[in-house]
């Protein structure tokens, strides 16, 4: 019987995820992910709700498939867009990590996290803040991420952001 | 100044100019918001956003918190959201259902019809006979109307009726309200954004064909990847199924056409594709309004009607709604825009679309907003000086409409038809010929 998921594993990984978005590794940070991840920032309904259905209601960011995040992956580092040229400095902090759920083969992990962002082109620094939830899942002894939803809390967008600035 | 000196409209020797003071100097900007923003005509919301009796929804005109309510005989009223008791802000969500709103600091109450219901311990409060001549309802908006379930609002009575003012182009927001026989509706979902520059830069970019693929790069070359590697997962796109845009199109790819009062449009054939959320009614649409009419449903049309309010179907429909917060600081508020009673394979395919372009999370809005903010900092503000972008086409741009827009009875003020690579920059002008007309005596004053 394989051996469940610990939270000290769980905080170490959210934490490795964190790490390689400030430090713009994407390459390796896409290879956290499961071919069939679903990566999930729902809009806000209104004040007090967030959208539940990717299908029926809009997110900020929904993709079903590590070949999208693989696609973001390469618009970022393209060097194409003004966007993204050149990438915010950012850093993650991640708290309050708990796991909700959890078997032999997977855990749901929910943390609270804080991203500073600063735009260098701007000189502009703000920050975005609010829960995550993954799903951890074992893959031939690796843990790797099968879901991540990114619940945002200040939603008024700052101009723009992306997959490693939230 | 002179207008002439913000706006140099000289058609007989060939030269349009926009003086780059019009985006950073903070008189124009006072007299935007009292001129073209509290001084006519702006896009409230959807009437399907207050849909049931009671329904209302919040929204802002200018410097002024703005309620649009359906009282409980279903009729729409728009009112200034305020208490006239101390001026708070009576509805303070998006939207709700309030049979009666109850001010948080008084206690002054007014039902969905904007009429006052109480005044607490009003007979105690020993008022002057003066006082009960007054009105103590919410303050009506001035202007307001309905055009197919646009709804419309204006702070000043000085306007035209509204289908005097949208004149030709309500013709194309028919394209947008003949798509469902139910009417349309906001996916559920909002999004917010704000950039750091003028609110004309987001007006200009909706009709700006020439910046796509220099801007979008990026978004293009995932286009070709996925047309490259096929997978189920990948979002597909108009976009990908359409040549109008590539550098090495021929023919007719679309135009534009400029209207009275400053709203345009720019458009382009994408055809009757599957990768429209539209395809599965394809038949139906043509049955109900013809094939040229359902073909222009299909095209690329991204539509401004002047000042703040802006439709683009091109991925997906995306409505916006512009508003400016400072000279250098604008808040764009965008919906997810449906036709009711869609299948749920199209509905998904919209929402797709919608996310992967449009999102200021998306692949393609990010590169425009960020171009507006290094344009704002190239203006800088000091010194103004005569801009360039306003010259492209103008030898193409002719009076009157053309073949394309016949099929729809389309008869615009200018009209511009050509090969993708033109890119028409003159639709512009009918922004600041209209811009122009409203700031003339607030800036010569």
């Amino acid at each position: 019987m394989t051996a469940k998921i610990t939270r000290e594993e769980a905080q170490e990984l959210l934490y490795h995820e964190a790490h390689l978005l400030d430090t713009w590794q994407f390459d390796a940070w896409v290879e956290l992910y499961t071919l069939d991840a679903e990566f999930w920032m729902p809009a806000w309904r209104d004040e007090i709700s967030t959208t539940q259905d990717p299908d029926r209601e809009l997110s900020l960011i929904y993709y079903k498939g590590r070949r999208n995040l693989e696609d973001r992956v390469m618009r970022l580092t393209s060097g194409h867009s003004t966007a993204s040229s050149p990438p915010a400095r950012v850093l993650h902090q991640i708290s309050n990590v708990r796991i909700t759920h959890g078997d032999e083969a997977m855990a749901d992990v929910c943390s609270g996290f804080v991203c500073h962002r600063h735009d260098t082109r701007m000189n502009r620094t703000d920050y975005v803040f609010g829960r995550y939830e993954h799903r951890l899942v074992i893959e031939a002894g690796v843990i790797r991420i099968a879901k991540k939803k990114i619940i945002l809390l200040n939603d008024v967008i700052a101009t723009s952001s992306d997959i490693y600035s939230i | 100044m002179a207008i002439t000196d913000y706006i140099d409209d000289r058609p007989a020797e060939g030269v349009f100019r926009v003086n780059s003071a019009i985006f950073t100097d903070q008189a124009v900007f006072d007299a935007e918001i009292r001129a073209i923003f509290e001084g006519g005509w702006v896009f409230l919301g959807l009437s399907s956003q207050a849909e049931k009796p009671h329904d209302y929804f919040t929204t802002q005109i200018g410097r002024f918190a703005v309620m649009v309510q359906r009282n409980g005989q279903g009729e729409l009223g728009a009112f200034i959201n305020a208490c006239p008791h101390k001026g708070a802000r009576l509805a303070q969500l998006r939207q709700g259902n309030a049979p009666l709103h109850v001010c948080p600091y008084h206690s002054w109450s007014f039902d969905s019809s904007g009429r006052n219901k109480a005044i607490k311990s009003k007979h105690a409060g020993c008022y002057s006979a003066a006082f009960d001549q007054d009105d103590h309802g919410l303050a009506r908006l001035p202007g307001f109307a309905d055009y197919r379930g646009f709804l419309f609002g204006s702070l000043s009575a000085d306007v035209p009726p509204l289908a005097e003012h949208l004149g030709e182009a309500a013709k194309l927001l028919d394209l947008v309200a003949d798509q469902s026989e139910d009417g349309l509706e906001l996916v559920p979902g909002q999004v917010t954004f704000t950039f750091a520059a003028n609110w004309k830069m987001q007006l200009e970019n909706c009709s700006d064909a020439y910046h796509f693929t220099s801007t979008h790069p990026s978004y293009i070359r995932v286009l070709e990847r996925r047309q490259q590697a096929f997978s189920q997962d990948v979002v597909a796109s108009v976009w990908e199924n359409s040549d109008y845009w590539k550098d090495d199109a021929t023919g007719i790819g679309g135009g534009s056409f400029s209207f009275a009062n400053g709203h345009a449009l720019n458009w382009g054939i994408f055809g009757v594709t599957p990768a429209s959320p539209l395809f599965d009614r394809a038949g139906s649409l043509a049955q109900r309004h013809g094939e040229a009419k359902r073909d222009w449903m299909f095209n690329m049309r991204n539509l401004t009607i002047f000042p703040n309010m802006q439709i683009a179907e091109n991925a997906s429909s995306q409505l916006r709604i512009i508003r400016p917060l400072a000279a250098n600081v604008t808040e764009i508020r965008t919906w997810c825009l449906a036709p009711k009673g869609e299948s749920a394979a199209a509905r998904r395919q919209r929402i797709k679309q919608y996310e992967d372009f449009f999102n200021p999370t998306g692949m393609a809005t990010p590169d425009d907003t960020i171009s507006y903010e290094n344009c704002q900092m190239g203006h800088g503000g000091g010194p103004s000086r005569w801009l360039q972008g306003y010259a492209r086409g103008m030898t193409a741009s002719v009076a009157g409409g053309n073949r394309f827009g016949d099929l729809i009875s389309l008869q615009p003020e200018q009209s511009v038809l050509a090969n993708p690579q033109l890119c028409d920059e003159t639709l512009y002008h009918s922004y600041y010929r209209a811009w122009a007309n409203r700031m003339a005596k607030e800036l010569e004053a």
